[in-house]
């Protein structure tokens, strides 16, 4: 009789330990810091200020506000497309030719490359004096000496670009896995009724990898939202801050100006807006409702 | 008595590099540890070692970019080295943590006594806010236009002593098509420190707070800027807007510009990649005709407080500034050297750069404009805040006097605040 009192809070006191020690104590004192004035550079100034930083974030800074549509514009976009070109590529591979192996290597492939070595890669491509703008110029296409990323036109589609060439094979795989476990059978049924190949796609394929979908999405939301080296090593959040996001511009904060209590309110804001998204999205999809 | 003093200090100082049993280890941090620097300081070190056997250093090499962080952890876990290098600007920023320690009575007492640069030792003065020496400077550094002699030579032009000048030849020496650009602009990380530079050589303004309010958006200033900014996209290339120091030397050294501003830094890079095709000319002069300069950091070294072995690091510090290391340390990376008796050298004859430098600074008419790098919101105003509104202006997108004026309140706001704590 004893030994029940005690014994499942002694199996889950483990990961209870382990929750706490990784999750609950950095939430804790990040959320501690953004009620404090906590700047490396003017210690006599630290202590607990309340509110203030939320105050001055939400009533006083534009570059917040900005950073955030930017946040929100970069994700829908990068998940969108991400997802869509993910998709059409695990179809792809999925089919039967000669070479799928090579291709679906070859499709995985930028999943395996950092994102500080995509930034390099990308940099070069995009270099204006000896990158794939200045052989376009060469072949009478384009000005030399265009720099995509200098310019405020251009320097959020080059961005896009790359991030997509790094994150399209993260739904390709996951979509390829999902694809793979469509039984066979359900396929060949809908074309003895009669379906043809985008109605099996419709009625069998998109059904099947709905929760796949709704998860790959909602992760992927939220590691672009979180996304800081790809775009601070291609474009370091300008120009003009034009490609800074919520989280880069905490890194500059925090890092550059050593004002971690502002950039610990600014965390906690990012914190707060992808909790709330994450459940209002899995409450709306009905994830794992599939029965 | 006062052979018991001296006994008494030896027996001391014997006691604190531990008790006289085996070596004493101290730890030096190099804050611009890299290919080009590092193998200079471990030559230093063999010399030192050589010449202490009972003392080991222990070096350890940070890059620049990430050294000022490094040193705050280090402050924060109490794990700051013995001797570490600085530069003026974080020099305030280490003594307001009360990370180190004054070194006036060391110097005094040593053979450095009367030996450096006074420009430099008072830079390092005017950084902290009691006025003391926290470090002891080992090299001077100056704002400097490297140039193409071959560019000018072809085009027939002479190198430009004023900032009109330096525009016309950047559009003379321009060609797209042959991705040639006269100019490059620091617009990315960095831009800001060099962009005031640029403005208080042409303003001839002589200070940086006037009556306590800053004179940084002063008119004459924005009209530097904006000159500068007319360039951008037309005699230099388009990237400069994101450029930091290695973008724009990596356009300079690969050949596609003909003039570049930085310091007497990159001598290293650029003599290598140019050899004799590349020179040094002062910063351009406004129309006042004045030559005002705002001194670059001076880097130097620091004892930490926490060191054990204080007696050992200074040691070591006096040994980096004697007048054999100082001389080798700024032969090699072609900066001023902090010890006057390194002024005679043979090599100071020979290096263009460094003898045009020490020329600007040791005229009478050179007036200086030190940079308030002793405010702690300094480096957060300049580059955290001022960064991305430069490269507005560089876009169109903001007039060079709104964004100096913007810099100016705050810059002055800083300085009432940093008066009042003082």
């Amino acid at each position: 009789m004893r030994t029940k009192r005690w014994a499942p809070y002694a199996l889950i006191a483990p990961t209870l330990l382990l929750m706490a020690v990784f999750l609950v104590y950095p939430i804790a004192s990040v959320v501690h810091y953004s009620l404090q004035r906590y700047n490396v550079t003017q210690p006599w100034k630290n202590g607990f200020i309340g509110l203030e930083n939320f105050r001055v974030m939400l009533t006083e800074d534009p570059l917040f506000w900005q950073s955030l549509v930017f946040s929100a514009k970069w994700v829908v976009v990068e998940v969108g497309l991400q997802l869509l070109l993910g998709l059409v590529l695990a179809l792809i591979v999925n089919e039967t030719f000669i070479g799928r192996g090579l291709a679906r290597a070859m499709v995985f492939s930028p999943w395996a490359v950092s994102g500080v070595l995509t930034t390099g890669i990308w940099i070069l491509l995009y270099n204006p004096s000896t990158g794939i703008f200045q052989q376009l110029a060469e072949w009478g296409i384009g000005s030399p000496g265009t720099s995509v990323l200098g310019d405020p036109a251009t320097v959020f589609p080059a961005t896009v670009v790359t991030e997509l060439w790094r994150g399209v094979p993260f739904f390709a795989i996951l979509l390829l896995a999902d694809l793979q476990s469509i039984p066979n059978d359900l396929y060949e049924a809908a074309a003895v009724d009669g379906a043809g190949r985008w109605r099996r796609f419709i009625s069998v394929t998109l059904p099947h990898l709905k929760d796949a979908i709704i998860l790959s999405t909602l992760l992927r939301a939220v590691w672009e939202f979180n996304n800081v080296d790809l775009i601070y090593t291609l474009t370091g959040g300008g120009p003009a801050n034009q490609t800074t996001t919520l989280p880069l511009y905490v890194a500059r904060k925090a890092v550059d100006s050593h004002d971690f209590g502002y950039g610990s309110a600014l965390t906690v804001a990012g914190f707060v807006i992808l909790l709330f998204f994450s459940i209002l999205y899995l409450r709306l999809s009905k994830f794992g409702s599939r029965a | 008595m006062r052979a018991l003093l001296v006994v008494l200090a030896l027996v001391l100082s014997a006691c604190s590099s531990g008790g006289g049993s085996g070596k004493t280890t101290i730890v030096f941090w190099d804050n611009n540890g890299g290919p080009g620097r590092t193998p200079i300081y471990e030559e230093l070190i063999k010399r030192f070692e050589a010449a202490n056997p009972d003392i080991d250093v222990e070096y350890v090499g940070i890059p620049s970019s990430s050294v000022q962080q490094k040193y705050d952890t280090a402050i924060a876990g109490g794990s700051t080295p013995d001797v570490g290098g600085v530069t003026t600007s974080y020099l305030a920023h280490l003594v307001g943590q009360e990370a180190l320690v004054a070194l006036d009575d060391r110097v005094e007492g040593s053979a450095l006594k009367g030996k450096l640069l006074p420009s430099l030792v008072e830079t390092v003065r005017q950084t902290a806010p009691d006025g003391k020496l926290y470090s002891v400077p080992s090299s001077g550094n100056m704002d400097v236009i490297w140039y193409r002699t071959d560019w000018f030579t072809q085009a027939g032009i002479t190198p430009p002593k004023t900032w009109d000048e330096l525009v016309a030849a950047a559009q003379r020496l321009t060609d797209p098509a042959a991705n040639r650009y006269g100019y490059t602009i620091r617009g990315g990380a960095g831009s800001v420190f060099q962009l005031l530079t640029e403005a208080y050589s042409y303003s001839g303004v002589a200070e940086f707070f006037s009556g306590g309010k800053s004179t940084v958006g002063d008119a004459r200033n924005a009209e530097l800027v904006g000159k500068i900014a007319a360039l951008y996209k037309k005699a230099t290339p388009e990237a400069d807007v994101n450029n930091s120091y290695t973008q724009m030397v990596a356009q300079f050294t690969g050949g596609s510009v003909g003039m570049m501003h930085h310091n007497l830094g990159s001598y290293g890079d650029v003599t290598k990649a140019l050899g004799d095709r590349v020179a040094a000319l002062p910063l351009p002069v406004g129309p006042s005709g004045k030559r005002t300069v705002v001194p670059n950091p001076t880097d130097g070294f620091a004892v930490f407080k926490n060191s054990e072995n204080q007696d050992a690091a200074w040691k070591f510090v006096e040994f980096l500034t004697s007048k054999e290391s100082n001389s080798y340390w700024n032969e090699k990376v072609g900066q001023i050297p902090a010890n006057t008796e390194v002024r005679d050298a043979a090599w100071i004859a020979s290096n263009q750069p460094v003898k045009m430098a020490l020329g600007v600074l040791e005229d009478p008419a050179t007036v200086t404009v030190p940079a308030p790098v002793y405010l702690p919101q300094y480096s957060s105003i300049t580059k955290t805040d001022s960064e991305p509104q430069y490269q507005k202006v560089l876009l169109g997108e903001l007039t060079p006097q709104a964004f100096l004026d913007e810099m100016a309140s705050k810059l002055t706001a800083a300085q009432k605040e940093w008066e009042e704590r003082r």
